[in-house]
């Protein structure tokens, strides 16, 4: 019994030498073997304790598809060298992730742009719910883990956009050309803009007047617009969506979720459409996936004990 | 005019615009705690707090004037901010019991 304390002591007086030693080295070799020196230090104590290893990278996820089998998407992930994306599985539903250093990423463009070349390569065989830019785990096990708590809300979204893919449309004006065209086809508009050029008193409620006219009727117009394209894309569309136009030259900023099959069709009557309103400027992109579709909110929550 | 298509991922605007707060997302502060924290020792999990799909052919909202953020957003942001505070401190009471409990297994 009495021996029994000496050679524990004994051996964490080598452990604090072996640290000693490996500190004077971390000095001279630089900040790569300081960064790797808590891993190396602590994996055989975590090995004694019966824990898992700990993971020097974590796991960055892309979107979530359907299925049942591993699959490799290539060399396309995050990383100034692309890294390999696979997938981790939980019953027939699946994340796509790539290897990433265990940090929060910056959105910086190659890693936005990144994210989105995994989701529109994933996207050419598959269903996807696209994960927002910047979701790192751990391990794999804390995946699997989503996958299976969040499991049916997976599969019911996951349904729901099956074989669907967005487009996004803007539309945009040349403002003060649309504002020339109401003063020639608008007759207040045009009898107010006549008065106030050829009066030589002050012409102040004139110009209050003008202004609102013209604003009204610039209102009117993006309003008849808006609603005739949205009107024309109908019948060739499962949904759409407008967000809030950005800018005063942009007067509608649509989604639109397609049924693949019907994706040629939504093209030609987007470029009809587009042939229609020779004035107005059509950004047309896509295919995305159903980003504006989709919202699932995930949030951080106790585990309830014993569960 | 002729109407062009491009692809999703040759536009960084149209990107943002979509990756940052659309499809599958988890709260900042979430993010930072997966790749700080360990999930199994604070007892956590991520769960689904809610799911929308927007399956509907939307009537035009077009408009000119720019619209003011609904009241309802600065409400929302404040009640997360409120529910992250009360879980930082479940964490970190949850972390003090873990310490505490171990201490008092070791003797």
């Amino acid at each position: 019994m009495p021996p029994k304390p000496k050679p524990s002591r004994r051996t964490a007086r080598r452990a604090r030498t072996a640290e000693k030693k490996a500190s004077s080295t971390n000095g001279v070799t630089g900040s790569r073997v300081i960064r790797e020196m808590p891993m190396r230090s602590t994996a055989p104590a975590v090995a004694k304790a019966g824990a898992k290893p700990v993971e020097s990278r974590g796991k960055y996820v892309y979107c979530v598809i359907r299925s049942e089998d591993p699959r490799r998407f290539g060399a396309v992930g995050l990383g100034s060298v692309p890294a390999e994306v696979s997938t981790v599985h939980y019953k027939d539903i699946a994340a796509v992730v790539s290897d990433t250093p265990l940090e929060v990423l910056d959105a910086t463009r190659e890693n936005v742009l990144a994210h989105e070349r995994v989701n529109e390569a994933v996207m050419r065989d598959h269903t996807v719910i696209p994960m927002s830019f910047g979701t790192v785990f751990k391990t794999r096990d804390d995946i699997i883990e989503l996958l299976r708590g969040a499991y049916s809300a997976f599969i019911d979204v996951l349904l729901k956009m099956e074989d669907k893919v967005e487009f996004g449309l803007k539309v945009l004006w040349e403002r003060d050309e649309v504002v020339k065209q109401i003063e020639r086809e608008d007759d207040d508009v045009r009898h107010l803009k006549g008065e106030i050029s050829s009066q030589s008193g002050p012409t102040y409620f004139a110009r209050v007047q003008y202004g609102r006219l013209v604003e009204s009727a610039l209102q009117a117009r993006s309003e008849r617009y808006v609603s005739e394209i949205f009107e024309a894309l109908r019948d060739v569309a499962v949904a759409s969506r407008a967000n809030k136009p950005i800018g005063d030259k942009m007067i509608m900023n649509a989604a639109f979720l397609v049924s693949r099959d019907r994706e040629v069709a939504f093209d030609a009557k987007v470029k009809a459409v587009g042939a229609k309103y020779a004035h107005l400027t059509f950004r047309y992109t896509g295919p995305w996936p159903p980003y504006n579709f989709v919202n699932i909110r995930l949030k951080l929550e106790r585990a309830t004990p014993g569960g | 005019m002729a109407v062009e298509r491009t692809s999703g991922g040759t536009s960084l605007i149209d990107v943002l615009d979509r990756v940052l707060d659309k499809g599958i997302v988890i709260d900042a502060w979430v993010r930072v705690s997966l790749v700080g924290i360990d999930l199994i020792t604070v007892e956590a999990r991520v769960v689904v707090a809610s799911i929308d799909t927007y399956l509907k052919y939307s009537e035009a909202v077009g408009s000119v004037t720019p619209a003011s953020r609904p009241a309802i957003d600065g409400r929302g942001t404040e009640a997360v901010i409120a529910e992250n505070a009360a879980l930082r401190a479940q964490i970190a009471s949850t972390r003090r019991e873990n310490t505490t409990s171990r201490r008092l297994r070791r003797p």
